[in-house]
């Protein structure tokens, strides 16, 4: 098990050396018991750092962040950035740097493993617990969830209010890191598709129908791109004016920015912009599943992520962040690619 | 008006409303959200709160304001597009959710009227549920002038005694109401507005959160405009539009034109809800940002609320229904932002 | 209860183009005529929502003087979707205008007075309501002097209407730099502002430009004895519903759509610097 005591020591040592420039990790969050990512330049706070089901956070949102900063900063101070790195966010690093958005020397991986189980599915929990409010969540050995409310601690299974991604997580231990906490514990995944295959398993009446629903729940708030560390463009088809503006931009440039999808947050702009932001991600997403965890909607935007991760594996042998080396899935070609799609 | 209705004869009582559009809270997934309910039975009022307000019907995210086209011999046609007129009731709206529909009155009837909000808020009737106990962990209503029975902003509020409703009818629209169900309801005895005052007070206790001292925060904020208080505070922030989209209070809008039709040429000129956490928000043509950093929209977000709002309307545009905490997906809490405000330097 | 729909624009025709300055940042000022409604008055520095249907609206200072009932006047400078659509436009064009939005120069505070006219650019457009109207009531007001400038003589703006202007106020010009043939200031507006000294006595100074130039000459003012409240000038910020509900152009609790654009520096040091 992750051992919270050694996580800090290291992270107070790295600081300290000047090592990291700061340290982007979990704390308490001022209410519940949701952590919320802090980030540390003084050892001193180190003390507030935590570690537990509920860091269910992907912070390598805030290396893309940290990199937009600098690269308008006209003194940037280029040391390292301390990150805690699940197995899944490990794998968006991965991506990060075979995309070369970032370079290895950007972050200091503080790799943590996921042990059995992996992050709680904070609706989930409650939904088990029944309104009973949540003090404190712990990892127990056997693949449990200490769990504490109001009215004392109980043990809870960690399959019933693991969050989806992890049920089908393949690695849920970090691949890259600068060092590691917890053990690695081989886990078997049967079915690593099987969520998706729910889906694909109805009509494409049904689907359709299905698709319809969810989609038209879309207020368009942005947060699945928000959070995603993969959606780190500097404009997105969906913004409605060029980001990119400097003083001599041209004004016809400005005036023919295409609008691919309207304001309106309607069925058919949503489709098109889910689908085009799906499409992107496809052979980049590792699921996080952050995009489905943030939506306010409830919208099962993990699903069409997940099609794209099975097509990729399926059809081109596809495996997203193992390898930051791999050519792209969208960028490279092979011989035995198969071809009977294109009609 | 103040009457009793027995909960079995709620149904009986919304039958007798079908000339209006109902709204009712209803479960999706795992959601509530306010739907039109086609019979009685569907409307739950045994939930917590929406995850969107109310406010998605009286000011809806998409407002068609115009049409516009060219005719066959290439006239520039402009035609007035003008919300359907009807009468609409929506049920089960919580006190900080119509307080805050009483907010949005004030921005869009301040001297100058928006016939598009007008027109729907004055044909719908607003019916509230009290909250006997906090629909969300995140609740502050009573550290925001608010409780969780107010009644700003409703026609006929709601009061759960278990298997009566306490009916408290606030305006002629209410009265109309009720009086459409004539027979179904019966005067309160003295022992049921006992009863009803005892569960008001109760439900004010139970309340878990608050922000202490708030009339300190709108003058301690005018001296934070320049504090290094923003930077930190918004390091974490994704700049979403959860915390604006979902919040009962926020109105802003953007105004675009969509074509729908090149030829022969049409389209919409359309309202759409924007927010104040996207950067384009308030972006020049130029590229020159004023707000350019999401340390300033974060700023703009609290010090809306708290300071400007306050100054020009004399309200905290904030009724403390805690969505933003809850679903902010980076655990951003305003009330800890607020109490830190207070507490500043 | 209807009262008349805010957000709908009056059909306009546009009957006058023309081109002020050409190049990369091209200004054109439109005159355009109301379709059915006559009675469109506004007061001075007050702005419109000019649309081009199907591209959107944008913000524009009204640049006639209220005194002038036949037409409306806009100077507008090439910048991005809208105006870009309005430059390609063509005399009997339609566009809508939605307005007068904002509020306006405090002219009727300023009888007896000496006003002093600092523009730089294309921002003599929002000042060139008050500079015409105060010309049409000149008994009314002290001594009328324009001091303004442009980058080089080609981006100055109403060309002519300043030489005609000479022959009725003081018109102190300048360009940034050194160009041939160019026989008055050279330098930044503020510096032509010391240079040419205006006195601060029973005196109202009436700026606007590029926010740098706005600073300088605030600050050039303030140097030769001006007043806070004796400085106005007009703010800009993004707009949309030009009626101060659709909140994106505030600075702190104002609206500048509303509640502004024109502002005294007394006022607007006041305010957060957010625009």
């Amino acid at each position: 098990m992750v051992k919270l005591e050694d996580l800090k020591k290291e992270a107070t040592q790295i600081l300290k050396s000047g090592k990291v420039k700061y340290i982007i990790g979990y704390a308490k969050g001022a209410d519940g018991f949701m952590p919320i990512p802090t980030f540390i330049s003084d050892p001193e706070d180190v003390e507030n750092l935590t570690w537990n089901p509920a860091c269910v956070h992907n912070l390598t949102k805030f290396i893309v962040d940290e990199k937009k900063r600098l690269k308008k900063d006209k003194n940037p101070d280029n040391r390292p950035i301390g990150i805690i790195v699940k197995g899944c966010d490990s794998r968006a690093i991965n991506v990060l740097l075979q995309e070369k958005y970032i370079d290895r020397d950007d972050v200091y991986l503080l790799g943590v493993s996921c042990e059995k189980t992996g992050v709680v599915d904070e609706k989930k929990l409650a939904k088990t617990l029944k309104g009973q409010r949540v003090v404190q969540i712990d990892f127990e050995d056997n693949g449990n969830f200490l769990v504490t409310t109001e009215s004392g601690s109980e043990k809870i299974p960690a399959e019933d209010v693991l969050a989806e991604r992890c049920i089908e997580c393949k690695a849920n231990f970090p691949v890259v890191f600068d060092i590691v906490f917890g053990e690695k514990i081989k886990r078997q995944v049967d079915k690593p598709f099987q969520s998706v295959e729910t889906i694909e398993d109805l009509s494409q009446e049904d689907r359709w129908k299905f698709w319809k629903e969810q989609l038209d729940k879309c207020i368009r708030c942005y947060a699945c791109r928000s959070v995603c560390p993969m959606c780190y463009c500097d404009e997105c088809v969906v913004d409605t004016i060029s980001f990119a503006v400097e003083p001599d931009t041209s004004a016809e440039e400005k005036a023919q920015k295409i609008k691919w999808i309207e304001k309106s947050p309607n069925l058919s702009e949503n489709i098109v912009y889910h689908l085009t932001r799906a499409m992107h991600l496809a052979g980049r997403c590792i699921d996080c599943g952050e995009c489905e965890r943030v939506c306010p909607l409830d919208i099962p935007i993990r699903f069409l992520n997940k099609k794209m991760e099975k097509d990729a594996k399926n059809f081109f042998d596809y495996e997203v962040g193992f390898d930051p080396d791999q050519p792209s899935l969208v960028s490279s070609f092979k011989d035995e690619d198969p071809e009977d799609f294109i009609r | 008006m103040e009457k009793i209705l027995q909960k079995k004869s709620f149904p009986k009582w919304v039958e007798k409303l079908d000339a209006y559009e109902i709204y009712s809270p209803v479960k999706k997934d795992n959601t509530w959200s306010y739907e039109i309910i086609n019979t009685p039975g569907d409307i739950e009022l045994d939930y917590p709160n929406a995850v969107q307000a109310p406010k998605k019907i009286i000011n809806p995210q998409r407002e068609v304001f115009l049409e516009f086209g060219r005719s066959d011999d290439d006239t520039l046609e402009v035609t007035e597009v003008l919300p359907e007129e009807k009468s609409v009731v929506i049920f089960g709206v919580r006190p900080c959710d119509a307080k805050a529909l009483t907010l949005t009155d004030l921005v869009f009837s301040e001297d100058i009227k928006d016939n598009y909000y007008g027109k729907r808020r004055k044909q719908t009737a607003i019916i509230g549920l009290a909250c006997n106990t906090p629909p969300s962990p995140n609740c502050f209503c009573t550290s925001v002038d608010g409780s969780p029975h107010s009644e700003d902003g409703f026609d006929i509020l709601l009061t759960d005694l278990g298997d009566r409703y306490f009916v408290k009818s606030l305006t002629n629209m209410g009265n109309d109401l009720i009086n459409l169900g004539k027979g179904l309801f019966v005067a309160p005895k003295a022992n049921e507005k006992k009863e009803l005052a005892k569960i008001h007070a109760d439900a004010e206790k139970k309340l878990k959160r608050q922000v202490n001292d708030v009339e300190k925060i709108p003058p301690k904020l005018k001296e934070m405009f320049e504090s290094a208080f923003w930077d930190e505070e918004s390091m974490s922030c994704l700049r979403c539009g959860i915390c604006t989209y979902l919040c009962p209070t926020c109105h802003c809008f953007d105004i675009s034109d969509e074509v729908t039709s090149v030829a022969p040429f049409k389209g919409y000129r359309i309202r759409t809800w924007d927010n104040c956490q996207f950067p384009d928000f308030t972006m020049h043509s130029s590229g020159h940002n004023p707000r350019p950093d999401k340390a300033s929209r974060l700023r703009q977000r609290i010090m809306h609320k708290y300071q400007y709002f306050v100054e020009r309307y004399d309200h905290y545009q904030c009724t403390g229904c805690g969505r933003c905490i809850s679903k902010c997906p980076v655990g951003i809490d305003i009330i800890e932002v607020l109490n830190k405000v207070r507490d500043y330097g | 209860m209807d009262n008349e729909n805010v957000y709908l624009p009056k059909l306009a025709k546009i009957i006058n183009i023309k081109d002020e300055v050409n190049g990369a940042r091209p200004i054109k000022t439109f005159r355009a005529q109301l379709l059915t409604e006559t009675n469109f008055s506004h007061r001075c520095g007050q702005c419109a929502m000019v649309s081009v249907f199907g591209k959107g609206e944008s913000m524009f200072a009204i640049s006639s003087s209220p005194l002038v009932k036949d037409y409306l006047q806009f100077s507008i400078m090439k910048m991005g979707r809208v105006t870009s659509s309005l430059h390609s436009m063509k005399e009997d064009d339609i566009i809508g205008i939605r307005g007068p939005l904002g509020n306006s120069f405090p002219i009727e505070d300023w009888k007896g007075k000496k006003l002093i006219f600092i523009g730089g650019g294309i921002g003599l457009a929002p000042i060139w309501s008050v500079l015409q109207f105060a010309l049409g009531q000149k008994k009314d007001y002290g001594d009328l002097i324009l001091i303004y400038g442009a980058r080089t003589s080609k981006d100055l703006v109403f060309k002519e209407e300043l030489e005609e202007l000479r022959k009725e106020m003081t018109v102190h010009l300048s360009v940034d730099v050194e160009e041939e043939g160019w026989k008055e200031f050279v330098g930044f507006v503020p510096q032509n502002v010391t240079d040419k000294k205006p006195s601060p006595k029973n005196a109202i100074a009436i700026t606007c430009g590029p926010p740098i130039m706005i600073k300088f000459v605030i600050q050039a003012l303030g140097d030769l004895g001006f007043k806070d409240d004796q400085i106005y000038t007009t703010v800009e910020n993004k707009m949309k519903c030009g009626i101060g509900i659709c909140g994106r152009c505030n600075i702190g609790m104002h609206y500048v759509c509303k509640d502004g654009p024109v502002y005294s520096w007394a006022e607007l040091k006041e305010l957060p610097q957010e625009y």
